[in-house]
């Protein structure tokens, strides 16, 4: 009688780390395409500034709440669905405050295809060196603390300077986590795609919003 | 654009109890997180580097247009 091993072999593992990667991929893809067509329909039908907003507090309510009740299921795919809906939504009245500029498509044009190109390099460089970018975990929650208590308070301050210094954080601490990301599911750190699609989709997220925060202003 | 009270404390709000969630989470990476070669972390700066560089770049792309 053979008896199987709790553990996995490394083929087993290595099979495990790419079907992983590859739903994540799928899954990030499905998804952006989902948000951006909610982030068009958002345009379309002139969302209102408020009513947006909420549907941001309510995409982050479900990544909070929900999502870790129902990661491991399938549900865990319809809230994902849902939570980047709603935050395309919630892109709605931002962007159109950027296409109603003389120069907007093209800072929305340049914005995407920046925050692509970040991506793809990142995430590129670590998928062919296999290098391991675990050890950059404490530096950028530490970052993330950092960024967010100066988003904060830049609520109430409304320094412009800071505002894009905050920007600049958000860019740069979201591309370590790309690295960080990546690295965790090619490692076996990460074998949740569920998860996994969720964080590198607020990478992406973050770095378009900032790095379009920051054309916009350079622009002026 | 300006934002009305209720949405700045509700996002202060978001952020603060963000903080206060990712605060355990910082302290458990730092201390029991793997520790990086200066190697590994010179490799880091290098890209995190490339990517400001690009982020210049498309400031100038975006200015000159």
């Amino acid at each position: 009688m053979s008896k199987s091993s709790p553990f996995p072999t490394s083929a087993e593992s290595a099979l495990s780390t790419n079907k992983v990667l590859r739903n994540t991929y799928a899954l990030l893809s499905m998804t952006l395409l989902f948000s951006a067509a909610m982030a068009v329909l958002s345009i379309a039908l002139g969302i209102p500034r408020g009513a947006a907003m909420i549907c941001t507090f309510a995409a982050i309510g479900l990544v909070w709440f929900v999502l870790p009740r129902v990661e491991e299921s399938s549900a865990g795919i319809f809230v994902v669905f849902a939570f980047t809906g709603l935050l395309g939504i919630g892109l709605g009245p931002m962007l159109q405050a950027y296409l109603s500029m003389s120069n907007g498509p093209t800072l929305i044009a340049t914005s995407l295809g920046g925050t692509g190109a970040i991506f793809l390099a990142l995430s590129g460089y670590v998928l062919t060196t296999k290098k391991d970018f675990s050890f950059m975990g404490g530096f950028l929650f530490v970052g993330l603390i950092v960024v967010f208590a100066a988003a904060l308070l830049n609520i109430f301050l409304a320094i412009p300077a800071l505002s894009l210094a905050v920007s600049s954080g958000i860019i740069l601490v979201m591309s370590g986590l790309i690295l960080f990301d990546t690295s965790r599911i090619i490692n076996g750190g990460e074998t949740n795609y569920v998860r996994a699609t969720v964080s590198m989709f607020l990478n992406l997220y973050n770095i378009f919003t900032s790095l379009l925060h920051i054309l916009g202003i350079m622009d002026d | 654009m300006d934002m009305p009270m209720w949405m700045k404390i509700t996002w202060a709000a978001i952020m603060l109890f963000f903080i206060i969630r990712m605060i355990p989470v910082a302290k458990d990476w730092l201390q029991n997180g793997p520790k990086g070669s200066s190697k590994e972390w010179m490799t880091s700066a290098m890209l995190l580097g490339g990517v400001v560089a690009f982020v210049g770049l498309l400031i100038m792309l975006v200015r000159s247009s």
